[in-house]
């Protein structure tokens, strides 16, 4: 049984199972919704570890011609035995976030992937078979060997590209394929922070406005209205929508902090930079100021609103917030000159 | 209270872990996210104690905001995460005597043993130590966080010790501070680029920060547009 609200009208829906990832339409407001993935899934097989954490960062970054022969045949070997789901069971409570500094490798049946120099000027490294592709934010690209092929484009439809318009990136996607051989490209977002990796499994997460750094094929990135929830979020009209099965990286300002949550959470708008679908929320004022009580804390508090999470899936939250950052800066402005 | 250090040292957070009625007074904005067990309050006072309208305004003056937030855990083991604007470390400062003086907007957060107030060091040392008229002045028992820009180290004065104006994050009230001229003389000061300095007497533990506020953002503001 699949329990869910309209993202339009909140009215609550009982459904089968059977009813995921189906269009339907609400009763109340008649708005279009998408019946979600029940909360927990049972595709949990392992506890293998998709990321292999601490093992030593690389001496030096190879040079294409070494890395053909070498890292790439072990790349394919593991390919099969990979379990993709970062999740490794379902917590029973709200975890506590962890934030490492050593480098996190992983091996996907679309690449050999590297994020270095964490969690502070994080760096994606991918090794590429030939063939494969990438579709990357406009000038992440920091590097490559010549074995790729960059290609600027739109991609998707028109809908799909005004989505991420709306979404806070831009309407050009890069795509990188290891055209000639195979080849090894990195990627680093405009602002420092930290990358995330997230393996979609047929599932949907959403990403806060510009965190979206690349994905690989099989993932289908749109933006997504959130109505009048985004709206007092301050944090723009749409949120982007990744779903499909394949590879996505997004990133942060500050260190990025992971929270499987298990029953309520809550996060200030500004700090979210991606949940998963299982997760539903809403956006509220803190506990102890509701209706009724202390509305001054709303206005004056500083940080009234925030999002509350509730069910069960993972969120991950930055460290910093851009917008503090720029407010700070605005006093050293210089001012206009009446001329 | 537990506390844990996460992302050091660039883009450092708190988490605390609270029982319940155990309560912390943040500075407005530091709340990044929370477990749902916690009863927020926004007052211009100290928790349960003195404070209002005049405390409020000369925190205002000393770079803090007018309001403070406070979170008291209703249920136990809850987790609060807590961080400051700007890039940068964190430090804890367990406070068991005295007080310490925090550097306007260094200080993040405190348990609610720990009164917090403004404290006025003098038109003198407000006008050149380049810092504000104001600074925090934490007193009690308890639990104090302090932000910094950049990266955070202590030091234990014992005797004097001269810090550049603008890098000091706090102090135990056990020192005095004084403002000098860095250089022999008054041009020699200001052609370095170093102006005044600030000098320590006595002893106690000092926090200093690696880098200056003022100076970054001395550096970037004439390369944005004009507001």
């Amino acid at each position: 049984m699949i329990v869910f609200n309209c993202p339009a009208c909140e009215k609550k829906y009982r459904v089968p199972d059977d009813y995921a990832g189906k269009k339907a339409k609400c009763k109340q407001c008649e708005a279009t919704m998408e019946v979600p993935f029940p909360a927990i899934e049972a595709e949990i097989i392992e506890d293998v570890p998709v990321a292999q954490i601490a093992s030593p960062p690389l001496p030096r970054r190879p040079v294409a011609a070494q890395f053909v022969e070498e890292e790439v045949v072990t790349a394919r070997v593991v390919q099969a035995a990979v379990i993709e789901r970062p999740r490794p069971q379902p917590a029973r409570t709200t975890s506590q976030p962890q934030v490492s500094h050593e480098v996190l490798r992983g091996v996907s049946p679309n690449f050999a992937y590297e994020i270095s120099q964490r969690p502070d000027f994080s760096l994606v490294t991918l090794r590429m078979e030939q063939g494969q592709k990438v579709y990357s934010e406009p000038s992440a690209m920091a590097a490559m060997t010549p074995t790729i092929k960059l290609k600027a484009g739109f991609k998707g439809g028109l809908g799909k590209t005004l989505g991420r318009a709306f979404g806070g990136e831009s309407i050009i996607i890069n795509t990188l394929e290891a055209a000639t051989g195979p080849g090894e490209a990195s990627f680093a977002p405009g602002i420092q922070g930290d990358v995330a990796h997230y393996s979609l499994q047929n599932n949907t997460i959403y990403l806060q406005r510009g965190a979206f750094l690349l994905h690989s094929e099989g993932v289908e990135l749109t933006g997504k209205w959130q109505g009048a929830k985004g709206f007092f979020s301050g944090e723009g009209l749409v949120l982007l929508k990744a779903s499909g099965t394949g590879d996505l990286f997004f990133n942060s300002y500050g260190a990025i902090l992971a929270v499987d949550v298990a029953d309520q959470y809550y996060v200030d708008t500004g700090y979210i930079v991606a949940f998963e679908d299982t997760l539903q929320y809403r956006v509220t004022v803190l506990p102890g100021l509701r209706a009724g009580g202390k509305v001054k804390s709303l206005f004056f508090g500083g940080e009234g609103l925030v999002c509350q999470f509730s069910g069960q899936g993972r969120v991950w939250i930055q460290t910093r917030h851009p917008r503090s950052f720029l407010s700070w800066v605005h006093p050293f402005r210089p001012t206009k000159k009446n001329d | 209270m537990q506390y844990e250090l996460l992302a050091r040292p660039a883009s450092t957070v708190a988490r605390l872990m609270l029982q319940a009625n155990e309560a912390f007074t943040c500075e407005v904005g530091a709340m990044i996210s929370m477990t749902p067990g916690f009863n927020v309050e926004t007052t211009t006072r100290n928790k349960g104690g003195g404070g209002g309208l005049i405390k409020g305004l000369k925190r205002m003056f000393a770079g803090e905001n007018f309001f403070l937030n406070h979170f008291t855990a209703t249920h136990p083991n809850q987790s609060l995460i807590i961080g400051p604007q700007l890039s940068g470390d964190l430090v804890y400062h367990p406070l068991r005597a005295g007080s310490l003086v925090v550097q306007g907007s260094s200080w993040l957060a405190s348990s609610s043993g720990i009164e917090i107030d403004a404290t006025w060091q003098g038109l003198g040392k407000a006008l050149f130590s380049g810092e504000r008229m104001f600074w925090v002045k934490c007193s009690g028992v308890g639990d104090v966080f302090l932000s910094s820009f950049g990266a955070i180290y202590e030091v234990d004065v014992n005797g004097d010790y001269i810090v550049d104006t603008g890098h000091i994050v706090a102090y135990e009230d056990t020192l005095q501070f004084s403002i000098r001229k860095a250089g022999k003389g008054l041009i020699s000061s200001f052609l370095g680029g170093e102006g005044f300095v600030c000098k320590f007497q006595g002893q106690g533990k000092l926090y200093c920060q690696s880098h200056n506020p003022p100076s970054f953002g001395q550096l970037l503001g004439p390369k944005l547009r004009p507001r």
